[in-house]
């Protein structure tokens, strides 16, 4: 047998072990798994609020009217 | 007797009572399911007393426990605590108390008279009036309330509240937000106090005649994915048919709109055997639907109704202005503007106003805003007091446009060890613009390694390396232009051995 192919089969066995965790390891990749989920879902109500900060006070302010720029900051906040 | 009151419980000593109810001197207090609620102890199952009646546990009181059938199981005094006085679970003004079925202490329709619950209910019409006329939604009374109606065509005299769902046509987490927030917006224009508890649900508060304030729930209801979502912690199998178009319901002369299907609803709350009475009941959420609920709406708040029970308890404590704010006033002019971050008590706030510095003050509890108003008024310094909760990036946003268009220093004692990451990634992004003109951003809070005692209010907040604060800021574009550790105060104005005074500046190059 080759090097290269001993190395290789090599890589398989350890990929093998590695796949065939402890329930230790398993239980870890879980819970690193459900919290990474939930990271991503956290992410909901992150855009949820910068789209209504766009759509909300943004989009408002554009218009450079200074006057109305203070008014539009004023009356956002007194929805928050 | 089956069963013996004591200081650490109920123990219940024989199997199968059911659900239990106990009163306190005529008055119902608590319900419980022993089998659910107890742990095993030497002679029966010991129902532990819950947490939020602990408090009031102190002296003697005539304890009636009944079983569902309202028989007594047991009826005799008991002295619990230092066995002085009567025991009294009331409110600040006098008003009995109850445990809910969330294990909240509140007044129950028990304890309520008539003319108060015609108000609730007025309240609650008004209410529904707005959300569906103005608020365009499809809502229905729900939860206790529908209850009472169905089930005996009245309240329910252990309930203390009332709810209202509406459902949500969207699909996404992110539009239920937005709905969410456009809801409340109705509901602010239409005079009604509003707190809001997670991105999907408010309460608007009802003062009453009687000095409480109801709190009436605005919950979320949809789909996602084939599964019915509806807050508090609801999830499972709920066909959209069954919720809407609403129908309708009489509760004590008032017509409310009711969920389309009433009956499926109900099995849907509590179960199979809802038509049986059972007060002792508590929700069994699927923990799949809690955790999706947690991750989509909720984490802005979470430490929030603690600091609220703390600041509660803190009227008629004695706070100083603290060393940190002379520090900060002499490394500040007469009449620089300062926005004071978690202003708790007021003292640092009212001081630096006192002494010729222009404030803004904030506070995430809406009980530390009271605080401070209230001192600030008392001894008249000029301080504008308001909320804001900085694990919520819009009102993070708007302040910081605000500064960025009128500059402030930012000054924080003892806010930093009282975030969690998120919210202090917040912090880093508000000061990043507010202080991109000008200003500084003076920080102090406590510090140590792992064998520096533990900081108070216990659980509420965390010694921080400096190191790590020092890296965060500098990663959010900032620079430490200070940093200085000793001995100093904590939150409370108590000794402190180690705490970190910080000067941080965001000056874009010019």
């Amino acid at each position: 047998m080759s090097l290269e192919l001993r190395a290789r089969n090599a890589l398989i066995v350890a990929r093998r072990l590695r796949q065939k965790a402890l329930p230790g390891d398993l239980r870890a990749r879980v819970t690193a798994l459900e919290d990474e989920v939930q990271e991503q879902r956290q992410l909901n109500r992150r855009l949820a609020e910068l789209l209504d900060v766009v759509t909300e006070l943004l989009i408002p302010i554009q218009d450079r009217d200074e006057a109305k720029v203070q008014e539009i900051l004023k009356g956002y906040r007194s929805t928050l | 007797m089956t069963v013996v009151v004591g200081h650490d419980g109920v123990l219940v000593r024989t199997a199968g009572t059911g659900p239990l109810l106990l009163h306190l001197d005529g008055r119902y207090v608590w319900s419980f399911t022993p089998e659910r609620d107890g742990r095993p102890a030497l002679g029966g199952v010991l129902v532990a007393w819950p947490g939020v009646l602990r408090p009031f546990l102190d002296g003697v009181g005539r304890v009636l426990v009944t079983n569902g059938a309202g028989e007594p199981v047991f009826d005799d005094d008991v002295a619990l605590g230092s066995g002085a006085g009567r025991i009294a679970v009331v409110d600040q003004h006098g008003h009995p108390l109850s445990v809910d079925k969330v294990g909240h202490l509140t007044r129950s329709f028990a304890a309520t008279d008539e003319a108060v619950r015609e108000e609730i209910l007025a309240g609650t019409e008004r209410a529904v009036a707005d959300l569906r006329d103005a608020g365009g939604v499809e809502v229905y009374l729900n939860y206790g309330a529908l209850l009472g109606a169905v089930r005996e065509g009245r309240m329910l005299d252990h309930d203390s509240d009332t709810d209202l769902c509406y459902y949500s046509r969207h699909t996404t987490p992110i539009d239920v937000i937005l709905e969410s927030y456009r809801v409340e917006r109705t509901m602010l224009a239409r005079g009604w106090n509003v707190l809001r508890m997670s991105a999907g649900d408010v309460k608007l508060l009802l003062p009453l005649s009687d000095g409480r304030v109801c709190h009436i729930d605005v919950f979320a209801a949809f789909h996602i994915d084939g599964v019915f979502y509806q807050f508090g912690n609801r999830s499972g199998s709920l066909p959209r048919e069954a919720v809407v178009p609403p129908s309708t319901i009489e509760l004590h002369g008032h017509t409310f709109p009711a969920p389309a299907d009433q009956e499926a609803m109900l099995a849907f709350l509590y179960g199979p055997g809802w038509r049986v009475p059972d007060p002792s009941f508590k929700y069994a959420d699927p923990p799949a639907g809690v955790r999706r609920l947690d991750g989509w709406f909720r984490g802005f708040r979470t430490q929030m109704p603690r600091w609220t029970e703390f600041w509660r308890g803190q009227h008629g404590a004695t706070f100083q202005p603290s060393d940190f704010a002379r520090w900060v006033l002499a490394r500040t002019a007469d009449g620089d503007r300062v926005v004071e971050l978690g202003s708790g008590s007021g003292a640092d706030a009212v001081f630096l106003a006192k002494h010729g510095r222009r404030i803004r003050a904030f506070d995430h509890s809406r009980e530390a805003v009271r605080m401070t108003r209230t001192r600030a008024r008392q001894r008249h310094g000029r301080v504008r007091a308001e909320r804001l909760v900085l694990g919520e990036l819009r009102q993070v946003l708007w302040l910081g446009a605000a500064l960025a268009r009128d500059p402030h220093h930012l000054y924080a004692r003892q806010l930093l060890g009282t975030l969690d990451d998120d919210a202090r990634a917040q912090l880093w992004r508000l000061a990043s613009m507010a202080l991109r003109r000008q200003g500084r951003l003076f920080l102090e809070f406590s510090t140590g390694g792992l064998l520096a005692p533990l900081p108070s209010p216990e659980g509420l907040v965390q010694r921080l390396d400096p190191d790590v604060v020092t890296a965060e800021i500098v990663a959010a574009g900032g620079r430490v232009e200070h940093r200085e550790v000793g001995p100093g105060v904590g939150v409370l104005g108590r000794p402190d051995p180690s705490v970190c005074r910080l000067v941080a500046t965001w000056k874009e190059p010019s």
